[in-house]
């Protein structure tokens, strides 16, 4: 008797964190009529010095200083597996390397770090993030069909669900040349994303992905950043790329 | 709702204009169209491994592209450079209307004042307003055009403008300046099939604006779903589509 008394005492205790973390998050979002939390609209990144380097960095030659986006390990350190951070810091050296750069797709999560507005669209059993630059799209299928088998790419194969009202988007098929942002930290084709998104108020959605990537980190890590909502006037414009880039076949040449 | 406002409703067009959410026509899935007209939008003889066509302009009717004498030249010399100078094989953003009949899948998406389509060809998208709101003002140009639509009955019109020059619309160098205007016509016959039209004004090009019609098939979900196109630059720099998306192997 006094076992199961302390039995649900521990187990009152323990809810007791998760209603008040409840609590916290207790933002009713706006709505579709399917019920679903309304995404709808232009977002971007309100923590930019991310896109220059997740992890924390000072002011330097065209990069904005900036505390670190890793919340987990708590340290904001990209946990590295040895010889990993040497590649990064090789990167950080020949930034020409760069894939954005080179008119690719961001893929995720650095996707959502660029100062470039994106759009959510929700339609159906469909989510389909359009991108400013490079005009990349991700279609995110929340209908439950499994990833495609053996597919590669920048952006990767999304697919997405809701828990409760965040949506939660399982990101496999990466092709492993991308990086997470310009100072060269990056992730290979082992990498699994899990992307988190929450409307924690009528103008902010908090984003959260977490990698998963076993070749070149000891753990799984995961970065935050809020994407503010953009004014209702901004409209995505066309962004060109490899149409501008004739010349650069001479320059590499 | 009284049964005669509804009619009066519909004699003056208010409803068909400005439909609510719910009533608007859906045209969401992924289509594709089954013919050649990326490679000729003109009736050709079967050439280099590819069938005969008729031609895919049903206006003028004899099929042939309305070209201003002065414009000719220029056609000739894009079909003689084709091969390297169509902006297709650069990995450009494919323009409109020659987005809809480049052979890869496209898909359609909803919202309310707003119908998305997503192209797989180079991933170029387009957002079609349907809110009523006006174009950019003349002299911003985009390679795949300003699109403002509305609905018209069943079909989607979209009328676009502001387009860049830089793109051809097929790969027989059939051309286009930056007066170029396009109004489109998406019109679903069935649940699988859609007609579109495509209406083409160009006066620094055509003495007439000319028409062009095809099918579009839907494609069946979940089982399709639009892969990642994106080019590569090859060893001397050039951009080159991937070898299973159509690139030379």
């Amino acid at each position: 008797m006094t076992r199961l008394a302390i039995g649900v005492i521990a187990a009152l205790l323990s809810f007791v964190p998760s209603v008040a973390a409840q609590d916290d998050s207790a933002f009713e979002p706006p709505r579709l009529e399917n019920g679903r939390p309304n995404f709808r609209g232009i977002w971007m990144n309100g923590s930019i010095s991310a896109a220059f380097d997740v992890e924390t960095h000072p002011d330097a030659f065209g990069t904005r200083g900036g505390q670190s986006a890793i919340v987990d390990p708590p340290d904001g350190t990209l946990p590295y597996l040895p010889g990993a951070r040497e590649v990064a810091q090789d990167n950080n050296l020949h930034r020409e390397r760069d894939p954005v750069s080179h008119c690719h797709p961001h893929g995720p999560p650095r996707a959502m770090l660029p100062p470039f507005p994106m759009q959510i669209v929700q339609d159906g059993d469909y989510v389909v993030f359009l991108y400013e630059t490079e005009h990349a799209v991700r279609i995110i299928p929340t209908d439950g069909r499994p990833h495609l088998d053996g597919y590669s790419s920048w952006s990767g194969d999304s697919r997405g669900r809701w828990e409760g009202d965040t949506f939660v988007i399982d990101v496999i098929g990466l092709n492993g040349r991308q990086w997470l942002d310009q100072a060269g930290n990056y992730l290979d084709a082992n990498a699994r994303v899990t992307e988190r998104l929450t409307m924690i108020d009528p103008d902010t959605i908090e984003y959260e992905s977490t990698v998963d990537d076993p070749t070149v980190y000891s753990e799984p890590w995961t970065l935050r950043v809020p994407l503010r909502r953009r004014p209702p006037d901004v409209e995505l414009l066309e962004y060109g790329c490899i149409e501008g880039d004739r010349d650069f076949a001479d320059v590499v040449n | 709702m009284n049964p005669r406002w509804v009619f009066l409703c519909l004699l003056t067009g208010f409803g068909l204009t400005w439909p609510a959410y719910g009533q608007e026509p859906d045209l969401r899935g992924i289509w594709q169209v089954r013919n050649t007209a990326n490679i000729n939008l003109e009736g050709h003889p079967a050439l280099d491994g590819m069938e005969a066509s008729a031609s895919h302009v049903v206006d003028p009717e004899d099929g042939r592209i309305p070209y201003l004498p002065s414009a000719v030249a220029t056609r000739d010399e894009n079909y003689r450079n084709r091969e390297t100078a169509d902006p297709q094989t650069l990995c450009f953003q494919p323009g409109v209307p020659r987005a809809t009949y480049v052979p890869e899948p496209f898909q359609i998406f909803q919202e309310p004042g707003r119908v998305f389509i997503v192209y797989q060809h180079v991933h170029a998208y387009r957002i079609v307003y349907t809110d009523g709101r006006e174009h950019y003002d003349p002299g911003i140009e985009f390679y795949m055009g300003d699109s403002r639509g509305h609905w018209e009955g069943s079909t989607l019109v979209v009328d676009v403008r502001n387009f860049k020059e830089e793109t051809w619309l097929d790969g027989a160098g059939n051309y286009h300046s930056t007066a170029l205007r396009v109004v489109e016509r998406y019109t679903p016959t069935s649940t699988e099939r859609m007609v579109y039209e495509a209406t083409i004004e160009d006066p620094e090009v055509f003495e007439r604006p000319w028409t062009i019609r095809m099918e579009l098939e839907r494609l069946p979900e979940p089982e399709s779903q639009l892969l990642e196109h994106e080019c590569e630059r090859d060893e001397t720099g050039e951009w080159r589509h991937p070898p299973e998306l159509g690139g030379p192997g």
